[in-house]
């Protein structure tokens, strides 16, 4: 017994050292790993993302960021999307017009665009997909703003949308949601793990948890990228994605989930570090409907008891904007209040007394498991506690945060970045997590901007309600979120903003230039 | 000795059925229990999942989408049935070796935990692998030598292994060999159907990891077994019968010396499951691990309360089959306990 097992033992112990020996020996052909040097024309770009793996690949049944910054743009199209620069372009539509007060949009479909699979785009097509929308039954994850009374064709290459409203924004949301993605009807059942689209790349593999392969789509109508094909691989931490960069395993990181690990890079001549903005709105997001807060005073004190500048830097590494309200520098209606509230600790002091509060009042900070708010939170503890709210703070997992926060209201206080691209329009939406008391108002407010026969008086009445519910101080916005894209140096073509959920890789290419057009647009060049 | 006092045949066949009675009892026995603490698991794991608040419909189709399309997914889903009928037809489906499909992807869970496993299997086996190869050698030389200076030297070094945690170590390996070195990857993995070297390298560093803290626990047991054999009087007997203190050791005292330590093995077993999740997400390796954190976080139950199933069977089972070993190799033990 005693030899066998010991024989058993020696074989074993052989076998691995062998498998351990031989591994160690063939290192350098890692095929996930793509290199940078420039012989070959055509390389496989590695992009290594902080991003969670796509829980599907069909973006229009489930909600993640993480499917659209694959698929959306890159393999599935729009018949308009929205370019770095943050202009709307025609896509799929080669032009469209709008009438009937921003109420009607007629879109001529572009020709000669085929599907990756070979069957053409028809407008057929289009219909079949923006009606899939708002069927009974639908999934769609932006269902809220796809406010359409009807979808039919018109003549041999027409698409006519008509809005139950009028609205300025709707052909941005097309744009920037993935609600606007055009199918091939014949491949709806295998959009989870397959979608076929017009777009610059096609899928071809993905590993659960892990990586999503796309080559380049050969019947791309448009300008074909300057690579073979990208891989989308990820990283749940932050310290084993910067050493993949710094391995050549991967030749950029999409974007740093630590903002402050770019100084690693920045002064290293092997890559570039390109910090863009987003369209998130990182804030403190205050319960209007819980007592002490739905003082507007108390409010005020605790925008007043902000110190801004130290929490960005705390958080996000100085990246970032601070404008004090709800909106970015893409919006056309952007407006920096940055001033409204500068931080004054003596007139915070002076508001809570004023509002009866010179005591202070303990506050429940909930926390969603992100980076930036667990680091944005000790100071605001601090900072708050410097006016007499004491501040205790938990943390829960985000599905929670949804249940909670979100859809229950059962909070005083969070901090979240509100992602989603011009959201105003929730401070008009009854019942909204922050239960603001004016909403009702602002509902008004923003419907009869939405109708306004000018862009310059729809404008004006977004700004207006920017005005008001940052005088009446409903959050705490801290600062827009960054973005913050590591490369190696002979990459081209990417986006230099983040304000779209896709990452648009139309013009991508290792080594080489990008048209003048593209460099327009806001690609890297 | 008269031959009246040898035992007779029937005696012997009739002890012979005795054991395999005793034997049947003894796996009838177990088994139940098997059964009976992974019905209470499965029970616990459905239960648990259900009650955590973020509604799975909610949670996928996130902050913009209407009530009637989270109403639907619900209903879809199947998640508005009650929970007593969606228990059934889970267990039904696990029965029948269905694992069902996932509430995100829609896909059935059965390949990707297959193919999860393909990461997983290798690297805890890797790790135990990497253990063994470290406890071995370490606990005895270290208890052979127990009273002098490099036994304690040797103890020392256990005592530090056991202090490191394997994601420290995880990230000094990767700065090592992958940053500085470029010998082997620093993270990621090949598919094994890609290629089998690539595959091999790519657990490496993990297996190292995750084996060098469970050897440094294992050595210490192996060592505390090894000294207690060491002075055991059927050693001294095997000295007075003129075997050399090794060959002594190596043929009668390492088989007692290993029931203690095959015990702690099978527990360790799981410690090594639960360290591939952690250091999966150190590698980013495609792995169970990886699979049951993000499955948590998109709330896809189903896979959730899959994965947690099989690795209790595992552990279940893999205990079992220590229970049976350490009988057999130790036969005083009986099998009424």
């Amino acid at each position: 017994m005693v030899r066998s097992l010991r024989h058993v033992a020696q074989t074993t112990a052989l076998v691995a050292s062998a498998a351990l020996i031989l591994a160690a020996c063939g290192s350098s052909s890692s095929s996930t790993s793509s290199s940078t040097s420039k012989s070959t024309p055509l390389q496989t770009l590695t992009i290594g993302s902080s991003n969670v793996f796509p829980p599907t690949l069909n973006p229009t049944a489930n909600a993640s960021q993480a499917i659209d910054e694959v698929i959306d743009y890159n393999v599935l199209q729009h018949l308009v999307q929205l370019a770095p620069n943050g202009s709307i372009v025609p896509v799929l539509a080669s032009s469209y017009t709008v009438s009937d007060a921003n109420k009607v949009y007629t879109f001529t479909i572009r020709k000669g665009v085929t599907f990756s699979n070979g069957n053409p785009l028809t407008p057929a097509d289009v219909v079949f997909s923006m009606k899939r929308v708002y069927a009974p039954g639908s999934t769609y994850p932006y269902g809220k703003i796809f406010d359409v009374s009807s979808v039919q064709q018109v003549g041999s290459d027409q698409v006519r949308v008509t809005l139950t409203t009028p609205s300025w924004n709707w052909l941005y949301d097309l744009a920037a949601y993935s609600n606007g993605v055009i199918l091939d009807p014949s491949t709806v059942s295998t959009l989870a793990t397959d979608p076929v689209g017009t777009g610059p790349f096609k899928v071809t593999g993905e590993v659960s948890n892990y990586s999503v392969s796309l080559a380049r789509n050969n019947r791309y109508w448009g300008y074909k990228p300057h690579v073979s094909g990208v891989v989308f691989r990820y990283f749940s931490n932050a310290d084993s994605l910067n050493a993949a960069l710094q391995s050549g395993e991967v030749n950029m990181i999409d974007n740093l989930s630590a903002p402050s690990d770019a100084t690693l890079f920045k002064s290293n001549p092997k890559y570039k570090v390109i910090s863009s903005l987003t369209n998130g709105k990182v804030q403190m997001t205050l319960n209007n409907s819980y007592t002490p807060l739905s003082n507007k005073l108390v409010r005020q004190a605790i925008l007043f008891a902000t110190d801004r500048k130290a929490i960005m830097n705390a958080a996000s590494g100085g990246y970032g904007l601070i404008d004090g309200t709800d909106t970015v520098p893409a919006d056309p209606y952007y407006i920096n209040l940055a001033s409204e509230y500068p931080y004054n600790v003596t007139k915070a002091k002076k508001l809570m007394a004023e509002a009866g509060y010179s005591k202070g009042f303990s506050l429940q900070l909930v926390l969603p498991p992100y980076f930036y708010a667990k680091l944005a939170a000790p100071l605001l503890v601090s900072e708050l506690g410097a006016i007499g709210i004491k501040v205790s703070v938990s943390t829960i997992d985000f599905p929670l945060w949804i249940s909670q926060v979100f859809e229950g209201g059962d909070f005083q206080a969070t901090i979240i970045d509100q992602a989603e691209g011009r959201d105003v329009s929730n401070y008009g939406t009854t019942g909204y997590y922050w239960h603001y008391a004016k909403t009702p108002e602002v509902a008004s407010e923003l419907t009869a901007a939405n109708a306004a026969p000018t862009k310059a008086q729809w404008i004006a009445g977004y700004q207006k309600v920017l005005k008001q519910i940052t005088a009446d101080a409903v959050n705490d916005w801290l600062y827009i979120a960054p973005f913050i894209t590591v490369i190696d140096k002979n990459i081209v073509g990417i986006p230099t903003s983040a304000y779209t959920e896709s990452y648009n890789l139309s013009y991508v290419g290792i080594g080489g230039s990008i048209p003048a057009s593209a460099k327009q647009l806001g690609y890297l060049s | 000795m008269l031959i009246a006092d040898l035992p007779k045949a029937n005696d012997i066949a009739s002890r012979r059925r005795a054991h395999v009675h005793e034997l049947r009892r003894f796996l009838v026995r177990r088994l139940a229990t098997l059964v009976i603490t992974l019905f209470l698991a499965s029970v616990l794991v459905f239960w648990i999942l259900n009650i955590l608040p973020g509604k799975p419909a909610q949670v996928i189709l996130g902050t913009q989408a209407t009530p009637s399309a989270v109403a639907a997914l619900t209903a879809k889903l199947g998640l508005n049935r009650p929970l007593v009928d969606q228990y059934l037809h889970w267990i039904h489906g696990l029965l029948t070796l269905h694992l069902g499909d996932s509430y995100i992807s829609s896909q059935p869970i059965a390949p990707v935990i297959g193919a999860a496993l393909e990461v997983t299997g290798p690297l805890v086996l890797g790790g135990l692998l990497v253990g063994l190869l470290i406890a071995i050698p370490l606990g005895i030389a270290s208890a052979i030598h127990h009273t002098k200076r490099s036994g304690v030297v040797l103890s020392g070094l256990a005592q530090v292994g056991i202090a490191v945690p394997n994601f420290v170590l995880g990230i000094l390996l990767i700065i090592v060999f992958a940053v500085d070195l470029k010998v082997l990857p620093a993270s990621g993995f090949t598919t094994w159907s890609t290629s089998v070297t690539g595959a091999l390298e790519s657990l490496v560093l993990p297996a190292i990891s995750l084996g060098l803290v469970e050897g440094a626990i294992l050595a210490r047991y192996i060592r505390t077994s090894v000294v207690e054999v060491l002075g055991a009087d059927f050693l001294r007997t095997a000295r007075a019968k003129g075997l050399r203190p090794n060959q002594a050791l190596v043929r009668h005292g390492l088989r007692n010396a290993s029931i203690p330590v095959l015990t702690v093995l099978g527990l360790e077993l799981s410690g090594l499951i639960i360290g591939a999740v952690v250091i999966e997400a150190v590698f980013t390796l495609p792995g169970l691990g990886s699979l049951l954190l993000s499955s948590v976080a998109n709330r896809d139950l189903i896979t959730v309360q899959d994965i947690v199933m099989l690795v209790a069977t595992t552990v279940l089972v893999v205990n079992l089959i220590v229970d049976l070993l350490y009988r057999i190799i130790d036969p005083r033990m009986g099998l009424r306990s």
